[in-house]
């Protein structure tokens, strides 16, 4: 398959309904409707949210039935003219990589909204949740730069105001500490993605164009040396998303310091803006040189694996030793995606979203931890399980997701990475690996200090989970179940998105695909330990 | 013929030349025509009037304003460039622009001034003659070309500028404010003087398509002219407060009134702009060799002093009066890379006047919201600032977007400004261009943390004084913010609004290059 | 050519700068010559009174940094500019003819722009002395 598959604006249309305009244009109108609701009314306040949450939920699932399984390229794509000099327009588009991105946006928004309520000033809470999920789905669904870019950064502000007015005691150095840290990465791709608009035009030496799609097909338009600059100014915007190793120390913070809604919304939505980035405007727009940054990125990827896992296994704070284990998984994500082979890509934008269902329930539970106990240090917490048996059993079902037990999502995933990776970077997968045995160390260790033993009389008293509570979480249980069992439906739909994004690599730069990888289906059920390798 | 030739001839011998009396077109001059007969209408009302009638100079000035924006629009509709006095005095399409900007400007600075000037003991005739004054000066600005005009225009629009910013004269901040205003403002016209002496004694000529013609030829290679060209543009670097010529701003933005701060830092900021691009693009497009590193440093260093110093500032006026001098280096960046082609002289001009457009509409409604607060406060501090969400939610949803706005997060205005600032930059190419264009990102960043402080104080810190009535918002300034925000609102969603204005703008440059 | 000739052959610019030059030099040596020869020759016995301020002969009373009327100062400051005005009136006045109706229009708005400044004076009641 090559880069015009890829590019082809085919498949499934939704009869005229612009349903993915809907997807965004609807949480923002919420985030109006519910800004407009009287201050002295919080529960409809709530009320309203809540059905524009879930209504743009059954819009995102709604996506994911029209969406036609087997095709690679964009579907359901709407273009409107936005700025005509500059011919940027309002294209969105969804194909294998991004569907279910948005699907989980969609749900977990409702369930972060309804899981962790705030404490105080629900209006602009729930405003600003919905403003958020709006420029969340943007991003997903963006095929303009220009609409990404603004998409990109009309997420920060929301999330801003989320740490900063909701957040615990350290709230204020952690907003400011996160916005920052983005709002720096997302300077450097202004200036990239200008610079790529500009050249681009210059190159081809027709009109000045933002459109993704053009440009990405138009390879030789920018010279190869000047697209590596110009690839490490959207990956400086993308590695601190993620975020990878260097730049990741705003995400304990940020992590910590959120509200339990806003980790789980910056754990499972936020962080895949910047994987996602990676692969839409990494290897899509810019083959060659993430080719050629590839060991680059790849090694960052497993140093972050490596030392979330170590920096988790010492960590104090419950939520703290979450949020560090996911510097661990978003390694893994970007190992599997500079591993450039079918599987790694695969297993990338399937850990993607096991990532977001696990570690959202992670921190949902967590919150619930924190609501009756008021405090978050393990230490303080001992025997939870004779106290409270059925959130123990869920917390057990999410931890063991999250460490990647067979049966469960997070399994399918790591393995699809490290098969993949496998491939190309034989070394690189094999340290990652220790990554899964250490996250079983650090979550095991600490599921046995907070659950295990006899409770003391501060933890004796500690209520079992409530319906409301419960009926949050089943949804997530159910899809961490079904997608350990069962991924085929997922994965179909991923791989010929995938497929043709490595053979756009391929294409345009000296990178070949190990043949064992190009097999598909067949590779997949071989043993990694096969002929393969560089 | 040139303009100086004929006079020099005319004064020399007494009837050798006939006088011929120049064909005067009404409709180009009808906008200074009409704010002529405010200023003076606005005098004779302010003599004969009661004390308790004064509101009528502050209606019958905004009346004013609003009437000369008729021809302006008329003038643009007719859409013919027109040329009067040799070439001296220039209406196109950049003109009209820059005048409507400068009349809307004005327009809402005395919707601003209404309650604030009304309520206080000040002189109230006096204060808007001298705001129709100022606003007069700028519209003449937009057309000169000049070099004499453009002193006069000058002058113009800072001598009652000067007198504005002293008003509030019994205390002492008020008079610092004026006295430093006019000290440094006196020593850019002489410098500024100065460079404009050597320009035309080595050019022989005061109109700007003469000195580009020459400035293109055989003395633009000259030393003396490269000094004339710095000279000239150090005292407009002065005018639009361009590090390091900056000191002023802060103390003359805390002493001057409230609505006169927001003024200075728009539309007198923009009255600099406008001469400097149309120095530049005109009289100096031959030397960007001289200009181009010049305007690269004065916008690296005032964009990265001006955000440096406003992180550490505690008074919101002083936040925003070094936050505006960071605002002008951004605008200056494009200047840097104009002389490069004329492709990017177009986008550089676009930006400027774009970003200027933009720019004016989010810092006049950040000031109509800080004056709106200020009434109630009676305060300038931050800390004064804490909890506004709880008792103003309108008024911090709207400083919210300004903020934002001017930080150039997008939905809002304030990105298109940016962003056009940015594709002027790239579109020069080379590591000078992409060096600066990193500068200005990295800027925005910083930009980020004051703004972003300013907006969690208002959402999230609690009431300092524990006062938690109500503002009562004046209707005048009502109507000013709702002007301002849905400027700034309609230019995030619809960049072609501004887009067509600075599309509209570049006839400045095409006036340039076809010589 | 001598250094001398190349000196005063640069041009006419430069001479006449020369003349200026020269001039001012004669000045200084004049004015120092003068006032140094009197210092050498006058006979010098210092006295109190002899240092009071010189005023027409009057024995000086108070201190001479004292304020003056404010009234002086808008009065001169009034003068000043219509009389610089003026200026501008003189050379329009000896070309009237040939400016012609035009030129009559345009000194009738200057002077009336400049009587709504006494009007403003006037009505301000900075005319009155007391």
């Amino acid at each position: 398959m090559t880069a015009a598959a890829l590019a082809s604006e085919g498949g499934a249309s939704a009869g005229g309904f612009p349903l993915l305009t809907s997807c965004v244009v609807l949480p923002a109108v919420g985030a109006l409707a519910t800004a407009l609701v009287s201050r002295r009314r919080p529960e409809s306040s709530r009320l309203v949210a809540t059905i524009f949450a879930v209504a743009t939920a059954a819009l995102t699932v709604a996506v994911l039935v029209a969406f036609e399984s087997g095709e690679a390229g964009f579907q359901m794509v709407e273009r409107a003219t936005w700025i005509r000099d500059l011919d940027v327009s309002w294209h969105l588009g969804v194909d294998g990589i991004s569907v279910f991105l948005v699907v989980l946006t969609g749900v977990l928004f409702p369930l972060a909204m309804l899981g962790a309520p705030p404490h105080h000033d629900d209006k602009p809470f729930h405003a600003w949740l919905l403003l958020l999920e709006a420029g969340c789905i943007g991003v997903f669904l963006a095929l303009d730069l220009f609409l990404f870019f603004v998409m990109f950064e009309i997420v920060l502000v929301p999330m801003y105001f989320l740490i900063s007015g909701w957040g615990y005691a350290n709230r204020r150095y952690a907003a400011m500490k996160f916005f920052l840290y983005t709002a720096f990465g997302s300077a450097f791709m202004l200036v990239g993605l200008v610079a790529t608009a500009v050249l681009h035009a210059r190159g081809t030496g027709g009109d000045l164009t933002f459109d993704l799609v053009t440009i990405a097909s138009d390879q030789g338009a920018i010279a190869p040396v000047t697209a590596r600059w110009l690839f490490l100014a959207f990956a400086i915007a993308f590695a601190i998303k993620v975020p990878l190793f260097p730049v990741h120390t705003w995400l304990p913070d940020a992590h910590t310091e959120a509200p339990t809604a806003g980790s789980v919304i910056l754990a499972g939505v936020m962080l895949k803006l910047g994987t996602y980035g990676f692969l839409r405007f990494g290897l899509y727009l810019f083959p060659e040189a993430s080719a050629y940054f590839a060991p680059l990125l790849v090694t960052l990827g497993v140093i972050g694996i490596l030392y979330g896992a170590v920096v988790a296994t010492m960590q104090k704070d419950l939520k703290r030793l979450v949020a560090y284990s996911s510097v661990a998984h978003l390694g893994f994500i970007a190992l599997g995606t500079f591993s450039l082979t079918t599987q790694g890509l695969q297993g990338s934008v399937l850990q993607m979203v096991n990532h977001g269902i696990s570690t959202g329930a992670l921190f949902l539970l967590v919150g619930m931890i924190y609501e009756r106990r008021h405090t978050r240090q393990i230490a303080e917490l001992r025997g939870l399980q004779k106290a409270a048996p059925v959130m123990a059993g869920v917390f057990t079902v999410v931890m063991l997701s999250s460490i990647g037990l067979p049966g469960l999502n997070g399994f399918v995933g790591e393995f699809l990475i490290l098969l993949g990776s496998f491939l190309t970077r034989r070394w690189w997968a094999v340290v990652g690996a220790i990554g899964v045995i250490l996250a079983s160390l650090y979550l095991l260790w600490a599921y046995q200090r907070v659950f295990h033993g006899e409770p003391d009389e501060a933890n004796a008293g500690f209520a079992e989970m409530r319906v409301r509570e419960g009926l949050v979480m089943a949804p997530l249980v159910a899809l961490i179940v079904f997608l350990g069992v069962y991924p085929k439906p997922v994965l179909d739909r991923i791989q010929p998105s995938v497929e043709a994004l490595v053979a756009h690599v391929e294409d345009h730069s000296d990178y070949t695909e190990p043949p064992v990888a190009t097999e598909g289906q067949r590779a997949r059920s071989a043993a990694p330990a096969e002929e393969g390798g560089d | 013929m040139s303009f100086p030739a004929t006079a020099s001839a005319v004064l020399a011998v007494g009837d050798a030349v006939p006088f011929r009396s120049p064909a005067l077109d009404w409709h180009a001059l009808a906008p200074e025509a009409v704010l002529v007969a405010t200023a003076v209408v606005v005098l004779l009302v302010d003599l004969f009037t009661a004390e308790r009638n004064k509101w009528l100079a502050s209606t019958l000035s905004g009346l004013g304003l609003l009437g000369a924006l008729v021809p302006v629009i008329t003038l643009a509709v007719d859409g013919n460039t027109r040329s009067l006095f040799g070439g001296a005095y220039v209406v196109d399409d950049f003109a009209l622009v820059m005048k409507a900007l400068f009349l809307v400007a004005g327009y809402v600075t005395i919707l601003l001034s209404t309650d604030y000037i009304g309520e206080g003991d000040y002189w109230e005739g006096e204060y808007y003659l001298l705001v129709v004054s100022s606003v007069l000066g700028m519209t003449l600005m937009a057309s000169a070309r000049d070099l004499i005009t453009i002193f006069v225009a000058l002058e113009l629009l800072s001598i009652p500028a000067y007198l504005l910013a002293g008003w509030r004269k019994r205390e002492l901040t008020g008079n610092e404010a004026g006295m430093k205003y006019y000290l440094m403002g006196v020593f850019a016209s002489a410098v500024m003087l100065y460079g404009m002496s050597l320009v035309y004694g080595g050019t022989g000529t005061t109109v700007l398509a003469g000195i580009g013609r020459q400035v293109a030829g055989s003395f633009g290679a000259t030393p003396v002219a490269a000094l004339g060209i710095v000279f000239v543009l150090v005292g407009f670097g002065f005018k639009v407060s361009a590090v390091p010529f900056h000191n002023w701003a802060p103390d003359t933005y805390e002493g001057a009134p409230t609505p006169i701060t927001a003024f200075l830092s728009v539309a007198s900021k923009a009255a600099g702009f406008v001469a400097i691009l149309q120095l530049i693009f005109v009289a100096f497009y031959g030397r960007d060799e001289v200009y181009g590193p010049m305007m690269w440093v004065l916008a690296a260093l005032t964009m990265t002093v001006g955000n440096l110093i406003a992180l550490r500032q505690t008074n919101v006026v002083r936040l925003f009066a070094y936050s505006s001098v960071a605002q002008a280096g951004f605008i200056l960046a494009p200047l840097a890379v104009a002389g490069d082609s004329p492709a990017v002289a177009d986008d550089a001009i676009r930006a400027v006047v774009s970003y200027l457009l933009i720019y004016t509409a989010m810092n006049l409604g950040a000031f109509a919201v800080i004056l709106a607060v200020s009434r109630k406060t009676r305060s300038g501090e931050l800390d004064s600032w804490g909890g506004l969400f709880e008792y103003a939610p309108g008024l911090t949803v709207l400083m919210t977007a300004f903020l934002f706005a001017l930080a150039g997060i997008p939905p809002l205005g304030g990105w298109f400004a940016k962003f056009q600032v940015f594709k002027a930059v790239l579109g020069a190419g080379g590591a000078s261009a992409y060096i600066l264009a990193v500068v200005v990102a990295v800027n925005s960043v910083i930009a980020l943390y004051y703004y972003a402080n300013l907006a969690r104080l208002m959402w999230f810190q609690s009431v300092p004084d524990g006062d938690r009535s109500p503002v009562r918002v004046p209707a005048a300034i009502n109507l000013a913010l709702a002007l301002c925000v849905a400027f700034t609102v309609a230019t995030g969603f619809f960049p072609g609004l501004v887009g067509h204005f600075g599309d509209a703008a570049t006839d400045l440059v095409a006036v340039a290059l076809r010589r | 050519m001598s250094a001398v000739t190349r000196f005063l052959a640069v041009s006419d610019f430069l001479r006449s700068y020369l003349t200026v030059g020269i001039f001012a030099g004669v000045a200084i040596a004049l004015v120092a010559g003068i006032l140094g020869l009197g210092s050498l020759i006058r006979p010098t016995r210092p006295q109190a009174s002899k240092y009071v301020n010189y005023e027409s002969g009057v024995d000086p009373v108070g201190v001479g940094w004292s304020q003056a009327e404010i009234r002086y100062y808008i009065f001169a400051l009034l003068f000043v500019l219509f009389d610089v005005e003026a200026v501008f009136i003189f050379p329009w006045a000896t070309r009237l003819e040939a400016y012609g109706t035009f030129g009559a229009v345009e000194m009738g708005i200057f002077i009336g722009i400049l009587a709504l400044g006494l009007l403003y004076a006037w009505r301000k009641g900075v005319l009155r002395w007391l």
